[in-house]
């Protein structure tokens, strides 16, 4: 089987952007990763964009400025999970020898939306009558304390590392550490999680350009693997993602484990799904990093800190990096590019060799969620 | 104005009760009301039911900044109905209570969104029941 490689990425900041349009947000993030790596914009052969609400041909807008047209370009929604979808795809497209060279974007602007909680799946019965994302990650948050104990002492050093990974991120807009006391001392949000328990709304994008085996020695002499890429969707369920496990995270890591042939003790950095605080502790047990119920403690042991066992969301995550819905997959994958490369800068992980990246998106009555990604990456 | 969050998602009694589905071959509730069943892939199966209006809070949160047209604060459950399916709603009747996991609730109807232009959007919405199950 032929491999599938990343060979560049770029971002824009994530943070608020009010006078900069998404489409040129976009461009800024692709023009990065093509200028840091050197790649002839008329070699790419097709691309994914990703987003959640900008709009129909919302890729095309983006890539016109560059002068990247008449190729494939697919825009694809997913929700939280839009830019890993448009990973994937690229990815699937390669492997099937559509293409040596695609690119992958993913772009949002949520700022001037009238503020407040991220939009829902607009149409979802629950969804309309209350069921918004801090209520359904405050339940997760309750079961996960009845079951096993979990602490919000626990949960709020999940908050501080992240941050401390934001501060070193020049992408992410957060410029200060925090404490324990002054996550639980924060206004409330959804009992138990307090608004330093959340992520930020931002606007940003980010773009990893992939290679097939054939060429990717001719782009560059640094090429991070892709060894798994996996997506699922959620199964029918009643409680949605309110619940202490993720069995969609669980079963698409298993099969990307598999196909890697790479398990969870030798992943050394790892970007997952962290919208709020609690999810880190739950992911982190869906994906094999310890069994379930460990991770309030050994997160407040710092077992998923930068030098710990494994580097949980160094770049600080959705919590401290930001979460523009469409654009975070794809920054997650930029993020392990850096980091394997040896790239990332203040924010390093010694000796990164392997990494996960982990979205869940989409609040859908019925299943569990809307979508998961994993990415397996190695360098 | 006021108006049913959804239309065929309850019926107003009283005593008010939500609709849901019986599927004839396996005897399982669904809610809400559905065209076929998706646990056998059948259709035809199916006949409307009104759900029991009486349940047991499994899991809860107090909201304390709302979302556009949400009520502010208010607080959201996940109830078992007693013996039929599981779902979300709104609490209603819980600032005075101490809410916990296992108490009974019941079906009331209540204002669940307020739209831009000032229509009541009428849905479920349970309140506690007194007691205690688990």
């Amino acid at each position: 089987m032929s491999g599938v490689y990343v060979v560049a990425a770029g971002m824009t900041p994530f943070r608020q952007h009010p006078d900069t349009a998404v489409h040129e947000l976009a461009r800024q993030a692709v023009w990065a990763a093509i200028t840091s790596s050197g790649i002839d914009p008329e070699a790419i052969e097709l691309a994914y964009a990703g987003h959640a609400y900008q709009g129909q041909c919302f890729g095309q807008k983006a890539l016109l400025k560059i002068g990247i047209t008449g190729m494939p370009i697919v825009n694809c929604e997913n929700a939280c999970a839009s830019g890993a979808s448009a990973v994937w795809g690229v990815y699937n497209a390669i492997k099937a020898g559509q293409a040596d060279i695609g690119l992958a974007l993913g772009a949002e602007k949520l700022s001037g939306r009238g503020g407040g909680f991220t939009p829902m799946v607009a149409d979802d019965l629950e969804s309309i009558m209350g069921r918004v994302m801090p209520a359904v990650f405050a339940m997760m948050a309750r079961k996960h304390m009845e079951r096993y104990g979990t602490t919000l002492e626990q949960m709020a050093s999940v908050a501080v590392k992240n941050r401390r990974g934001g501060v070193l991120n020049p992408y992410s807009a957060w410029t200060e550490n925090i404490t324990i006391e002054e996550v639980l001392a924060a206004p409330m949000i959804a009992e138990p999680l307090t608004r330093l328990s959340c992520c930020p709304v931002s606007d940003g994008a980010a773009a990893v350009i992939l290679a097939s085996e054939r060429v990717v020695r001719r782009l560059t002499g640094k090429p991070v693997a892709i060894r798994a890429a996996v997506m699922a969707s959620g199964r029918r369920n009643d409680v949605g993602m309110a619940d202490d496990n993720s069995e969609m995270t669980i079963r698409a890591a298993r099969q990307a484990y598999e196909i890697a042939g790479i398990g969870p003790d030798e992943i050394d950095v790892c970007e997952l799904h962290d919208p709020f605080t609690i999810a880190e502790l739950v992911h982190c047990e869906d994906l094999g990093f310890c069994a379930p119920g460990e991770a309030g403690p050994l997160a407040l042991g710092g077992h998923f800190d930068r030098d710990g066992a494994v580097a949980v969301s160094p770049s600080g995550g959705l919590l401290a990096r930001g979460h523009p819905l469409g654009a975070t997959g794809v920054a997650q994958i930029a993020e392990l590019f850096w980091q394997l490369r040896g790239e990332a800068g203040d924010r390093q992980v010694p000796d990164a060799r392997a990494g996960l990246a982990h979205t869940v998106g989409g609040g859908v009555t019925g299943i569990e969620a809307g979508a998961t990604s994993i990415h397996i990456l190695t360098r | 104005m006021k108006r049913p969050v959804q239309e065929n998602l309850f019926e107003e009694g009283p005593p008010p009760r939500l609709l849901g589905s019986r599927c004839r071959e396996t005897g399982e509730l669904f809610y809400p009301v559905q065209a076929m069943n998706p646990v056998t892939h059948r259709e035809g199966t199916m006949e409307q039911v009104a759900l029991p209006s009486t349940g047991v809070l499994l899991n809860f949160s107090r909201i304390a900044r709302a979302a556009p047209g949400l009520p502010s604060p208010f607080a959201i459950g996940i109830i078992a109905l007693d013996g039929g399916p599981t779902l979300t709603a709104q609490l209603t009747d819980w600032q005075d209570v101490e809410l916990r996991t296992g108490m009974p609730v019941e079906m009331t109807l209540g204002c669940v969104r307020t739209e831009p232009d000032g229509t009541s959007l009428i849905g479920p919405q349970y309140r506690p029941a007194g007691g205690s199950r688990t």
